[in-house]
C-alpha cells in the first residue's frame, strides 16, 4: 500500500511525522542540501558533538509548528473576541489550508542558509542580501513552486514566504493580522518554534543544559490574545498563567545559551577565521545569490577548501585555514564591561583602534554584537481571564539581562606582550568620546 | 549621523517626552521618532512599516535596545499595566553634552514633538500615527473622508468618526509644525 505518512526518527521529538504533500519538499534539493550544512558553523571544534546539520532542525520546527498550531486554533483555547478577529479559524478548509501553510513554511525556513550557516553573512553577500532573502527566492523557485501547486488546494508561494521569514524580513510585504500571527510561530522572538528547536537541538548536541525548558507544558499552554486589555487591542501569541514559568525557562535558557555558547569567545572566533578564509577563497570575496549556485554551496566544498590550502601556502585563504585546522586560533585580548561602557559606549572600538595602532591590522580582529530585540514582552492569560503583560506578572522576565559583546582578539604569539601592553594604557585609551566640533 | 549622534537625539527625546509628562514606553517612542523623522526630517535613518500598533520600526526597536545595552537608557517600572518605561540615564546625559551641535541642530524638533504628543497615551499615538501614514499613503491634499476611510479600512477597530477626528488633529499639527519651526528659527 502505498504510504501517505512518513514517520522519522528524531532525537529530539521522537517521531516527526510527514504526509506526501511535505515528503515532496523533503526530497527537493533545497532541503536535500541542508543535510550538509551545520546548525553550528564551527562549533563542533570546541564541543565536539555539535555536528547537527540545519536538515534535522528544519524538520523539528515543522514538527513543532504543527503542535503549536493545533494548539492556539483549538475551540476550547479561543476567546470570543479572538474568533471575531479571525474569522480563518472558524472555516474547516481554510484553517487546514493555513496548517498547512504553517507546516511547509517551516521546512523552508533555512533553505537560505549559506554554509556554514550563520557565519559572517553580512560580510559574505552582496549589499541588501541575507538567508531570509535567498530563503524567499527558493521558495519562488521553479523547483518549489512545481510541489506547490500540486497540492490541494495549492499551496501561494507568497504565503509560505511570509510565514517562513515574517514581518522583520519582509518589509515590503503587508501581513494580515493572521498572518502576521502565524509567522509568529515559526519567527517569533518569544515563542517562535525555531527558536525552541534549536535551543533543545542545541543543547543535547552540545552536552549542555542550559537551553532546555518544559516545551510540552509551554506549547500545551501557548494561547492567541489580545495584546492588552484595551478596545482593539492587537492579537500576540501568549500564554496561559500556568504556562509562565516553562515561558521564563525559555528565555532564560535562551539567555545561557547565548552567554555560555554561542558568545562563547574562541567559538566566536573561529567565525572570524572562517569568515577570513570565505573572502580570500571566493571569487570577489562573496557567495553567489542565484537560486543555482547558492544550491551547489554547502559546508563540503568549503571544508575541502580549507583543507586544501592548509597544506599549501600559495593557496588563498592558507593562513586563516591553517588557524582553524591546527587550532592556531587568535586569543581574546580584551572583552566589553559595564564600567568602560559607561566611559565610553564604544570603548571596544576604541581598544581595537589602538590595537592596530600598535600590533597591525593584521593581526588583531573585532567581534561586537548586541542583541537586537528582547523577548520578554508577552500577553499573559490570568485566572480571571483578564490579560497581563508577562514583565507585570513576572520578576525574572523583568530583570533578564541583555547580551552584549565586544571582543578583541589577537594573535597569539602577541598575546603576551599585548595583555602588558593593554594594562598600562587602558586607562588613556578608554575615555570619554571627544566633544563635538562644528 | 553617527551611532553616538543618533543616541544623544534619542535619548533627548525621551528627556524631553519625559518632562512633558509622557509615560516614555517603547510604543511612545516608537511614535514620537516616526514624527521626528518623517515629519520634521530629522535622518535617524530608520525604515518604518504599518504594523500591529501602526507604524512601527524594527530598527528603532534594535536601537533602542543597543542603547539599552549601552547603558544609555534603563527601563522602569510601575504597577498598572503601562508597560516599562525607557529612562535616560547619568551615562547618557554625559553623552548628552558631547553633542551641543547635533541637539542645538535637532533641539527645535525634539522639543516641538515632545510638547505635541508628551501628554498623549498609546491609543492616541496609534490613531494620530496612523492618519499621519495615510496622509503620507494618499498625500495631504487628499480629502479627510478618504483619508479616514482608509485609516479605518487598516485599522477596523478606529471607527470612521474617531479616524476623521485623528486626521482633523493631524492637519492641526502639521501647520503647527512648520509655523513652531519657522518661529524658533527667527527667535
Amino acid at each position: 500500500m502505498h504510504k501517505h505518512l512518513h514517520e522519522i526518527r528524531d532525537p529530539i521529538h521522537v517521531f516527526v511525522r510527514l504526509d506526501s504533500d511535505e515528503r515532496k519538499v523533503l526530497d527537493s534539493h533545497p532541503f536535500q542540501r541542508l543535510r550538509h550544512i551545520h546548525q553550528l558553523a564551527l562549533t563542533s571544534l570546541i564541543y565536539p558533538a555539535a555536528t547537527h546539520k540545519r536538515f534535522e532542525h528544519s524538520l523539528g520546527v515543522m514538527e513543532l509548528a504543527g503542535r503549536v498550531f493545533d494548539v492556539v486554533t483549538h475551540p476550547d483555547n479561543l476567546t470570543d473576541a479572538i474568533r471575531r478577529s479571525f474569522p480563518e479559524i472558524a472555516q474547516q478548509q481554510q484553517l487546514e489550508y493555513w496548517r498547512r501553510a504553517v507546516r511547509m513554511a517551516s521546512l523552508c525556513h533555512d533553505m537560505g542558509h549559506l554554509p556554514f550557516s550563520h557565519a559572517a553573512e553580512k560580510e559574505l553577500l552582496p549589499e541588501g542580501w541575507d538567508h531570509e532573502k535567498l530563503t524567499r527566492q527558493i521558495v519562488h523557485s521553479s523547483e518549489m513552486c512545481a510541489i506547490w501547486r500540486t497540492i490541494t488546494p495549492p499551496l501561494r508561494p507568497e504565503d509560505v514566504e511570509k510565514l517562513a521569514v515574517g514581518p522583520r524580513k519582509a518589509r515590503d510585504l503587508q501581513f494580515s493580522p493572521w498572518e502576521a500571527i502565524l509567522s509568529e510561530i515559526i519567527v517569533g522572538d518569544a515563542f517562535g518554534v525555531d527558536r525552541m528547536d534549536y535551543l533543545l537541538r542545541d543543547s543535547h548536541h552540545l552536552g549542555v543544559a542550559y537551553g532546555r525548558f518544559d516545551h510540552f507544558r509551554l506549547i500545551d499552554t501557548l494561547r492567541i490574545l489580545p495584546s492588552s486589555n484595551e478596545e482593539g487591542a492587537p492579537p500576540a501569541l501568549g500564554v496561559e498563567e500556568g504556562g509562565l514559568k516553562s515561558a521564563e525557562a525559555l528565555l532564560l535558557g535562551r539567555y545561557y545559551m547565548y552567554s555560555q555558547v554561542y558568545f562563547h569567545p574562541v567559538r566566536r572566533i573561529y567565525d572570524i577565521h572562517l569568515m577570513d578564509f570565505l573572502k580570500a577563497w571566493l571569487p570577489g570575496g562573496k557567495f553567489p545569490t542565484s537560486v543555482e549556485e547558492h544550491l551547489m554551496r554547502t559546508d563540503n566544498e568549503v571544508n575541502a577548501a580549507i583543507l586544501q590550502a592548509t597544506l599549501d601556502d600559495t593557496q588563498k585563504g592558507h593562513d586563516p585555514a591553517r588557524r582553524i585546522t591546527r587550532h592556531e586560533h587568535f586569543k581574546l585580548l580584551y572583552q566589553r564591561s559595564p564600567e568602560d561602557v559607561r566611559i565610553n559606549p564604544e570603548a571596544g572600538l576604541a581598544v581595537h583602534e589602538a590595537c592596530k595602532r600598535k600590533f597591525g591590522l593584521e593581526n588583531v580582529r573585532r567581534d561586537h554584537y548586541s542583541q537586537p530585540r528582547e523577548a520578554t514582552r508577552f500577553p499573559v492569560l490570568l485566572r480571571d481571564d483578564k490579560v497581563a503583560s508577562s514583565e507585570d506578572v513576572s520578576d525574572v522576565l523583568r530583570s533578564l539581562p541583555l547580551v552584549s559583546i565586544d571582543f578583541i582578539p589577537i594573535n597569539p604569539s602577541l598575546l603576551k606582550d599585548a595583555k602588558g601592553w593593554l594594562m598600562k594604557e587602558r586607562t588613556d585609551i578608554i575615555t570619554p568620546s571627544q566633544v563635538e566640533t562644528a | 549621523m553617527n551611532r553616538l549622534q543618533k543616541a544623544a537625539v534619542l535619548t533627548q527625546l525621551a528627556e524631553a517626552l519625559r518632562s512633558r509628562g509622557s509615560w516614555c514606553g517603547e510604543t511612545h517612542l516608537q511614535k514620537a521618532v516616526y514624527f521626528l523623522q518623517c515629519f520634521l526630517g530629522v535622518p535617524l535613518g530608520v525604515e518604518y512599516l504599518l504594523y500591529k500598533h501602526g507604524p512601527y520600526s524594527f530598527d528603532l526597536t534594535e536601537m533602542l535596545t543597543s542603547l539599552r545595552a549601552d547603558y544609555l537608557l534603563e527601563k522602569q517600572f510601575k504597577a498598572g499595566g503601562y508597560g516599562p518605561s525607557l529612562s535616560p540615564t547619568q551615562a547618557s546625559a554625559e553623552l548628552r553634552q558631547r553633542h551641543p551641535h547635533t541637539l542645538a541642530k535637532y533641539g527645535k524638533q525634539i522639543e516641538f514633538i515632545a510638547q505635541s504628543l508628551g501628554s498623549k497615551g498609546v491609543t492616541d499615538l496609534e490613531k494620530l500615527a496612523t492618519a499621519f501614514y495615510v496622509t503620507r499613503e494618499l498625500g495631504k491634499e487628499a480629502p479627510l473622508g478618504l483619508r479616514a476611510e482608509r485609516l479605518n479600512q487598516l485599522k477596523p477597530h478606529i471607527s470612521i468618526d474617531m479616524a476623521s477626528q485623528a486626521i482633523e488633529e493631524l492637519d492641526h499639527l502639521m501647520i503647527q509644525a512648520s509655523d513652531y519651526v519657522m518661529a524658533t528659527e527667527k527667535a
